[in-house]
């Protein structure tokens, strides 16, 4: 696989931070085998026929849609991505949207599409849809977000007078890396909302399951050093003694 | 030159096939379920078939003597699963747990477990040769390099 097809065809960090599936899964439920070398000695490994471009959309690439989208024999067009440095929009931020029919409007962000630079704000630049009409029914009208370019449609709003304003990273003087507003020199703070899974809100709230084993346990140091083996250990725990010396044994 | 004029360029036809159906056998697996009825058959009576018949990674628990199975009990797994009462670790980690940062645990640091406190000791007390070699050794410096690698291996371990 090309370097470039690798690096570009992945998904983005932030898009999969909510969803706290493991990067495996998320490669297991994305990847489309047609052809695969079978296990053995006299094939060679890796040698594997795939889907190596995908097209990504609103749909989570771990989802059912985002299968049928990408379904074998399918095809969209390029699509051209700027590349950005550094994701600087997280969840929970404030935000003004600059086009469309709320423009003007501030609103916070709701989910991040890292492949394709875009933010969903809630409650705005949403569109309706009409499901389920037919002759007797009149339908049900479902409204959702449409996808913003972090790039040129939204601007972050400066937490101390609500306005949009530019940003950079900087660093403080305890060495934090931190967004400052350009315009009024004020730090954007990363909302708490950045950390927040499916499964929690945040680490520090998380409620502990009958199955999980408390922060105490997993710190505990248990291992005491002594000038044993780990055989030895294991023969002292066990009480068994061994008196006869094996004989020595030489290499040429 | 008689011969030549008698030359009649033909094309034949093979009837038999690619190198006489012989294939190359290493690159299939043959389950028990695959190749001809014959070959089946064949498997099923011969009592030390060529290709082994695939039992899934099953193992018998015994062997089959003049055509007899034999059970053999020392052949039958046993399980030994460690008492787990008392022991607090779970299958998972708590999210609330912070991230662990251990170095790794050298021949320095059980040096500075096992001998560094005694030494520090002798030297206080003046109890040390002029070479550095202590006066009253305790078991662990009295333990030459000999002893130590007996006693290693006495555990009956192959690590050396």
């Amino acid at each position: 696989m090309r370097l470039t097809n690798l690096l570009f065809s992945r998904v983005g960090k932030y898009s999969k931070d909510y969803s706290n599936l493991p990067d495996s899964y998320i490669k297991r439920a994305m990847e489309q085998v047609y052809w695969k070398n079978p296990k053995g000695p006299q094939y060679r490994p890796n040698a594997v026929v795939q889907r190596k471009k995908f097209h990504f959309d609103t749909e989570r690439p771990w989802s059912a849609q985002f299968r049928q989208e990408n379904s074998p024999n399918r095809h969209h067009k390029k699509i051209f991505v700027e590349p950005i440095k550094e994701w600087s929009f997280f969840r929970g931020d404030r935000v003004e949207v600059l086009v469309g029919k709320d423009k003007g409007k501030q609103g916070i962000v709701k989910q991040i599409i890292q492949e394709r630079n875009w933010v969903l704000v809630e409650g705005l630049n949403c569109e309706l849809k009409k499901l389920g009409d037919d002759k007797e029914f009149a339908g049900v009208y479902v409204q959702s977000e449409k996808p913003l370019l972090v790039t040129s449609e939204v601007s972050l709003v400066d937490p101390s007078d609500f306005a949009t304003t530019g940003f950079e990273w900087r660093f403080t003087e305890s060495g934090e890396r931190v967004r400052v507003s350009t315009r009024t020199g004020r730090i954007i703070p990363t909302p708490p909302s950045a950390e927040e899974t499916i499964d929690y809100k945040t680490k520090s709230t998380y409620k502990e399951q009958p199955k999980d084993t408390v922060a105490d346990d997993v710190t505990e140091v248990t291992f005491e050093p002594r000038l044993a083996t780990f055989e030895m250990d294991l023969m002292d725990k066990m009480g068994i003694k061994e008196d006869r010396v094996p004989p020595k044994s030489f290499w040429y | 030159m008689s011969s030549f004029a008698n030359l009649i360029i033909t094309r034949g036809i093979s009837t038999s096939c690619v190198r006489h159906g012989k294939r190359n056998f290493k690159k299939f697996s043959l389950f028990n379920k695959r190749g001809s009825r014959q070959y089946k058959e064949a498997q099923r009576n011969n009592p030390e078939p060529d290709i082994p018949i695939y039992k899934r990674g099953l193992r018998d628990t015994g062997f089959y003597n003049e055509g007899k199975y034999v059970h053999v009990p020392e052949k039958v797994p046993e399980l030994i699963v460690p008492d787990l009462t008392g022991f607090k670790l779970k299958p998972y980690v708590s999210y609330k747990t912070p991230d662990v940062v251990q170095s790794e645990f050298t021949a320095e640091d059980l040096f500075n477990v096992v001998y560094a406190p005694k030494i520090a000791q002798d030297l206080k007390e003046g109890k040390l040769n002029n070479d550095g070699t202590p006066l009253e050794p305790s078991a662990e410096e009295k333990l030459t390099k000999e002893d130590a690698y007996n006693r290693a291996r006495q555990t009956g371990s192959d690590i050396f």
